[in-house]
């Protein structure tokens, strides 16, 4: 698999690669993932069979009502010519009819199978596994069932039909030909099947390019993505110029790529003007030859003019869809190219645990034990990379995978980005726990590692005694959440997105009422009653019409919703005011109640409110026990806690520098007043 | 599809010239033939002798052609790829540049992934009837030529040439107008989807963790059935036009064989004349074929091109003046006569009258706020009461619906474009970051006003000031880590401090805080904002956040409640006068007094500590 990005950058987990399966392949692929568009193909042929026919019907109409009655007019060319009319007419109206049925169909078809690949690609995109998920931009995915499809539907809408008819008038005229004379047939089959050969090589050029025109489509909706999601990063440093360059830069990239298929293309089109040149002027002069005056080695053919003419006549139907078909060759590659790099997402095994090797959670409140595990974001693959295969994944295959893939990891990735390092740990089922350290400790990791964000790379992770990668997905769904730090919101009202876990209707009156009740145990109504319209109120894309600290309130009271058994709060409430803050602990403790819970926290307002404390450092647990012990004991804890204590008290009771100092002071003078005052507090 | 050649007129040119040789192939091929089979083909199956040249003329006159013809395809494809692509840029250049200069008022009703739409499917939908522009030209001289020859030879040929041309374009123009309604809602859905899929990958987290992978297969796969059901409604009009418009020179051949045979019978008409008829109406049906192809394809660039226009014609930009911040740069003496303003160092901030709604809803209203140069404010508030869009006011990346705010004393929209960008560095709650190296993320356009490159010891120090000089150097690669990618790396609290250290490697005048240090543990962030305290007097700084420390190092608090500002003073006048600052600011304290647990300000410290110190 080689990559086409830059050098530099490491290797991004990625979705399963396509670019040399074989056609076989990609018509499995196509079976299995869209089986609307090969089933009931015989109807479909015989309507492109019709279509074309009708085409080739009216022209020897005409060439026979010429023949027979026109070119030696007499009495009764008139009924000679409408008995031909009336042939040709109805051949007319039978491929106008077959064309329209045609096209429908396989409008209907196509579009049927487009967007069960877009419903389906969705899908498979949030089951793939998350390490691989996240190292892919959203930009590329988003391609992949938008701009990439939509070729197919270019293609289809805009010639791909009439590419069909005109391949099932090809064969019609083929067999024709050879009707009338095999020895005259023969070599024009020749010509073109060689014509073929070399346009598939040519063709296969083309693809490559073609698909480095999709990827670098891709690039360029990363970057012009980022220009659209960070505009305000972007205005409030200046950096237009920048980000405009680099946008620039990617659209003239695609640009090139595209000019960059115009030769071998445009080769490949004339080359079919070439070879159907050659069959005319064969048919021309080998025609008149070989039935005047041949020679030994030549066969002896016995035409008339009028034959020969329509015999031109046949070749030109004959290679007038060959002219199509190279005309279009771009239309083609370009909606294979885009078909298939949608196609890869469903390629992509999925990492969903489910079937006869998954195992449900046990009921009731959630066990956790670690066992020397270590973890790292290295930039080795993720599960499965190494055994892409393309075929659609197999449903279990985390687990199964996971122990040789883990160590073949650890062989290319040292030990030196070890984000966790030897944890091992037992939570009881029921238990509170805090996870407090300094920022980079590990802790975000730990809560990851048991939402099955990453995957451990050493060592065992237990959930209700299961290994982690055994457990169901359903299980895992209802039973264990996460609230985050940065939640995401979709572009809904706030009912809504805390509603969003919520299996069943939502406008159904129990789910609006557990919506109350939620909000009012969290203690979340009187910032509810300061919104215009209440829990009606629209959040806007990503939230982004709410603060951060409005989105962890509405993440919060989702994940509370949801009931989980196992709750993971990673610094959940990190941007609310203190007084929410301390509101929403307050309400939370009843919540933790008959669940295991495990606050990842730097506000020691969470860890306090805990059973146990764990305390990280570098990736270890160094400490582990009660506030109350762990507060009196020299060591890291202790050492968090007084600065927390010196962040929130200290205000208090201390004079402020501004009271302290003479308008005007030296800022030196003034700073270490400021530190000299903390200092105070802390040994207060 | 004038606008693009006129943009890229060499490649226009030539595609133009060798499109219409091309047609002309088409007549020189048909006489080619007709020369073959009237010189070659019947003398010599009749038995005569051709002579030798005829056989090589024959030959030749097809072959020749054919190479006209071929040399003519591969350039005029070339040229025409590279005006198609060069326009296609060329309009994905305008729209980016546009989301640019587009306000964040604007952005933010637009959804990202609508927009990405636009800048991608919307202008390939665009050019797309580009592909065939300069064929069809050709054809359309072919068909003019066509017609003449037709008129040449008798004036009621040309009549039923005309009337067989008029008939397929006014099927087309009919074809079009039916369509053209389908394909608007088509390019329309194709958005609707594009913006609900990226949504739902971003939210992928969630997605995961609550297990609502059906409900988003429902939810996306609607919209992809939409999309499905406005591409077949496209479909269905031209499963009807397309076969009729195809057919229909067909037609025309048979309806004057039928009733011309009659005539031939009687006399009135020579078969000569009747032959031709019928070889010209099968010559042109093949232009008319491909002019309607080329037709078919308009609609769908319409479409695109109305929703790109939208973009383009947008007028909810910033607006800028001429006025320039006259601070004197970090470090050099004041001028002697500078304004007392501006003495200090830092640039002051003011609000007046201040308001902003958003449809109709006041989020903000009458702020009245002065920040001196070199101050450092905290702002105060319970979550929702407005601080973060009065962050916004203040730095311009929003316009107040009333009032004015002033940056350096004058008012914002008359500063001149980048003024504020150049002194101004604001770090907001959401940590956002380029997919990039952290150098590149750090570097940006380098010093905005000595337009230079940082040099790596200006960028370890603001590192080292955001906290984030350890993060950087435990990565693989260090400054050259690539970041930005969703999620895996960094946490959140890892971020934001790059996100600070982008904004203190700026040097700025002003520095707006808004909850930047909100992942940061307490010790981080300890440190953070001691190395802000130090900025006093140089930089004018407003910290976001309700914690003690933030305030602790402010000068002065300004308080706000349900969008106005309720108070500024310092920490402890507010204390003494705002029963809700209060609460806020205590709350940890407070909430820390439960039994069992060691803390409370008034009672200090319950068990014995201190050995936990120093």
């Amino acid at each position: 698999m080689s990559s086409t990005n830059p050098a530099s950058a490491p290797a991004p987990a990625r979705l399963a690669d396509l670019a040399g399966a074989r056609g076989r392949t990609l018509v499995h692929l196509l079976r299995t993932t869209t089986p609307m568009l090969t089933s009931g193909l015989a109807l479909t042929l015989l309507l492109a069979f019709v279509a074309g026919a009708g085409r080739i019907v009216t022209p020897l109409t005409v060439q026979y009502a010429l023949d027979h009655g026109l070119l030696h007019p007499h009495t009764g060319t008139a009924d000679v010519v409408l008995r031909a009319v009336g042939v040709g007419a109805g051949a007319t109206v039978l491929a106008a009819a077959a064309s329209g049925w045609l096209n429908r169909r396989v409008f209907r078809r196509t579009e049927a199978a487009l967007a069960q690949l877009r419903a389906d690609g969705v899908a498979r995109i949030h089951e793939i596994s998350y390490e691989r998920f996240a190292r892919i931009p959203s930009a590329d995915l988003v391609s992949r069932l938008t701009s990439d499809l939509d070729t197919v539907t270019t293609f289809v809408q805009n010639g791909g039909v009439l590419l069909l008819v005109n391949a099932a008038q090809m064969v019609i005229a083929a067999v024709l030909i050879s009707i009338y004379s095999w020895q005259l047939a023969l070599p024009v089959l020749a010509a073109a099947a060689l014509l073929l050969i070399v346009m598939r090589r040519i063709q296969a050029v083309v693809g490559r390019r073609f698909s480095v025109v999709r990827e670098r489509v891709s690039a360029m909706q990363s970057v012009i993505g980022e220009a659209i999601t960070g505009i305000a990063v972007i205005r409030s440093t200046g950096t237009e110029r920048r980000s405009r360059a680099a946008a620039d830069e990617s659209i003239e990239q695609v640009a090139a790529a595209q000019r960059h298929t115009l030769v071998p293309l445009h080769t490949n089109t004339a080359l079919g003007e070439v070879a159907i040149s050659f069959i005319t002027t064969f048919i021309v002069i080998a025609g008149v030859r070989w039935s005047v005056d041949n020679t030994w080695w030549e066969p002896g053919l016995d035409l008339s003019a009028g034959e020969l003419v329509a015999l031109l006549l046949l070749v030109t139907f004959f290679v007038r869809p060959l002219q199509l078909l190279v005309t279009m060759l771009g239309e083609v590659q370009s909606a294979v190219a885009g078909w298939r790099r949608a196609i890869e997402v469903l390629a992509t095994p999925s990492a969903v645990v489910a079937g006869p090797g998954a195992r449900e959670l046990p009921p009731g409140p959630i066990a956790v034990d670690l066992h020397g595990v270590a973890a790292s974001y290295g930039d080795a693959a993720s599960y499965g990379d190494a055994a892409d295969t393309v075929g659609v994944a197999a449903n279990v295959g985390v687990a199964a995978g996971g122990d040789s893939a883990a160590n073949a990891r650890d062989i290319a990735a040292g030990d030196g980005s070890l984000a966790l390092r030897d944890v091992t740990i037992g939570i009881d089922p029921g238990e509170h726990v805090a996870v407090v350290g300094e920022t980079g400790s590990g802790k975000s990791t730990f809560a990851r590692l048991l939402t099955r964000q990453l995957s451990a790379r050493r060592g065992r992770v237990l959930l209700g005694g299961i290994p982690i990668a055994q457990v169901c997905d359903r299980s895992f769904q209802r039973r264990i959440a996460i609230v985050p730090q940065d939640p995401f919101l979709f572009d809904a009202t706030i009912a809504d997105n805390i509603l969003a876990g919520v299996h069943g209707d939502i406008r159904a009156p129990e789910a609006l009422e557990a919506l109350d009740e939620i909000v009012d145990s969290l203690g979340l109504r009187p910032w509810i009653d300061t919104l215009p319209d209440g829990v009606d109120t629209r959040v806007g894309v990503r939230g982004g019409r709410l603060s951060a600290g409005e989105r962890q309130l509405v993440a919060l009271a989702r994940t509370a919703l949801v009931d989980p058994d196992l709750l993971v709060l990673d610094e959940a409430t990190s941007g609310v005011d203190p007084a929410t803050d301390v509101r929403v602990q307050h309400a939370l403790d009843a919540l933790t109640v008959g669940r295991t819970t495990i606050s990842i926290a730097h506000r020691m307002v969470t860890a306090e409110r805990a059973d146990r404390i764990l305390v990280f450092d570098d990736g270890r647990i160094v400490q582990n026990g009660r506030h109350a012990d762990l507060v009196t004991r020299p060591g890291r804890y202790a050492d968090l806690h007084a600065v927390w204590v010196d962040h929130t008290l200290a205000a208090d009771h201390v004079p402020h520098p501004r009271e302290e100092q003479a308008e005007g002071a030296g800022d030196e003078h003034r700073e270490s007043a400021t530190r000299h005052t903390l200092r105070n507090d802390r040994s207060t | 599809m004038l606008d693009g050649s006129r943009a890229h007129p060499v490649p226009a040119l030539v595609a133009a010239v060798t499109g219409i040789i091309n047609g002309t192939t088409m007549i020189l091929g048909a006489i080619a033939i007709g020369w073959a089979t009237d010189h070659l083909i019947v003398p010599a199956l009749a038995g005569d002798d051709v002579g030798r040249a005829a056989w090589w003329i024959a030959a030749g006159a097809i072959l020749g052609v054919s190479t006209l013809r071929w040399m003519t395809i591969i350039a005029r494809g070339i040229a025409t790829g590279f005006v198609q692509h060069g326009s296609q840029a060329d309009v994905r250049r305008a729209v980016v540049d546009r989301y640019l200069h587009l306000g964040l008022s604007w952005h933010r009703r637009h959804a990202p992934g609508q927009l990405l739409s636009t800048a991608v499917a919307d202008v390939d939908a665009l050019w797309l009837p580009m592909l065939n522009f300069y064929f069809t030209l050709g054809m359309v001289v072919m068909l003019v030529v066509a017609i003449i020859e037709m008129f040449l030879r008798a004036a009621t040929l040309g009549l039923v040439g005309v009337a067989l041309v008029l008939a397929v374009l006014g099927l087309n123009l009919l074809y079009q107008r039916v369509l053209a309604p389908r394909a608007a809602a088509a390019q329309a859905q194709r958005g609707v989807f594009g913006a609900l899929a990226l949504e739902s990958i971003d939210g992928g987290q969630v997605v995961r963790t609550l297990g609502l992978v059906d409900r988003e297969r429902a939810r996306v796969g609607a919209a992809a059935h939409g999309l499905r059901e406005a591409n077949f409604a496209m479909g269905l009009v031209s499963s009807v036009f397309d076969p009729v418009i195809e057919l229909l020179p067909t037609v025309a051949v048979l309806g004057v064989l039928a009733v011309g045979a009659h005539q031939v019978e009687s006399g009135e008409l020579s078969v000569g004349v009747l032959v031709e008829v019928v070889y010209l109406l099968l010559t042109i049906s093949i232009p008319l074929n491909v002019i309607s192809r080329f037709l078919s394809m308009l609609p769908i660039s319409t479409a695109g091109r109305t929703r790109v226009a939208a973009v383009i014609h947008s007028t909810e930009t910033t607006g800028h003046g001429d006025q320039t911040l006259t601070s004197p740069p970090d470090g050099e003496p004041a001028p002697p006569d500078g304004e007392p303003v501006l003495r200090a160092g830092g640039i002051g901030l003011r609000a007046r009258g201040a308001g902003y709604a958003v449809g109709g809803i006041q989020l903000l209203s009458d702020v009245d706020l002065d920040i001196a140069p070199g101050e450092i404010v905290a702002l105060v508030g319970a979550t929702g009461s407005g601080k973060s869009t009065l962050v916004d006011l203040l730095g311009r990346q929003l316009d107040p619906s009333e009032g004015v705010v002033e940056i350096g004393g004058v008012p914002a929209a008359e500063l001149g474009r980048g003024q504020i960008a150049a002194r101004l560095a604001v770090v907001s709650q959401s940590p956002w970051l380029f997919a990039g190296s952290v150098r590149e993320n750090l570097q940006l356009d380098g010093h905005p006003r000595e337009h230079r490159p940082y040099t790596d010891a200006e960028l370890w120090r603001a590192l080292a000031s955001a906290g984030a000089e350890n993060v950087v150097r435990a990565l693989p690669a260090g400054l050259d880590t690539r970041v930005g990618e969703r999620g895996a790396r960094l946490s959140g609290g890892q971020r934001q401090r790059l996100c600070l250290a982008r904004a203190l490697v700026r040097e700025p005048g002003v520095l707006l805080l808004d909850d930047a240090t909100s992942a940061l543990d307490p010790a981080v962030e300890r440190d953070v904002l001691a190395a802000i305290a130090e900025l006093r007097g140089r930089v004018t700084v407003l910290i976001v956040g309700g914690r003690p420390s933030s305030v602790l190092v402010a000068d002065r608090v300004a308080f706000l409640r349900a969008g106005r500002l309720a108070a500024v003073g310092t920490h402890p006048e507010l204390l003494a006068t705002e029963p809700e600052y209060r609460r806020i600011l205590h709350a940890y304290a407070d909430h820390s007094s439960h039994p069992g647990h060691g803390w409370h300000p008034d009672h200090g410290w319950h068990p014995d500590h201190g050995s936990g110190d120093e």
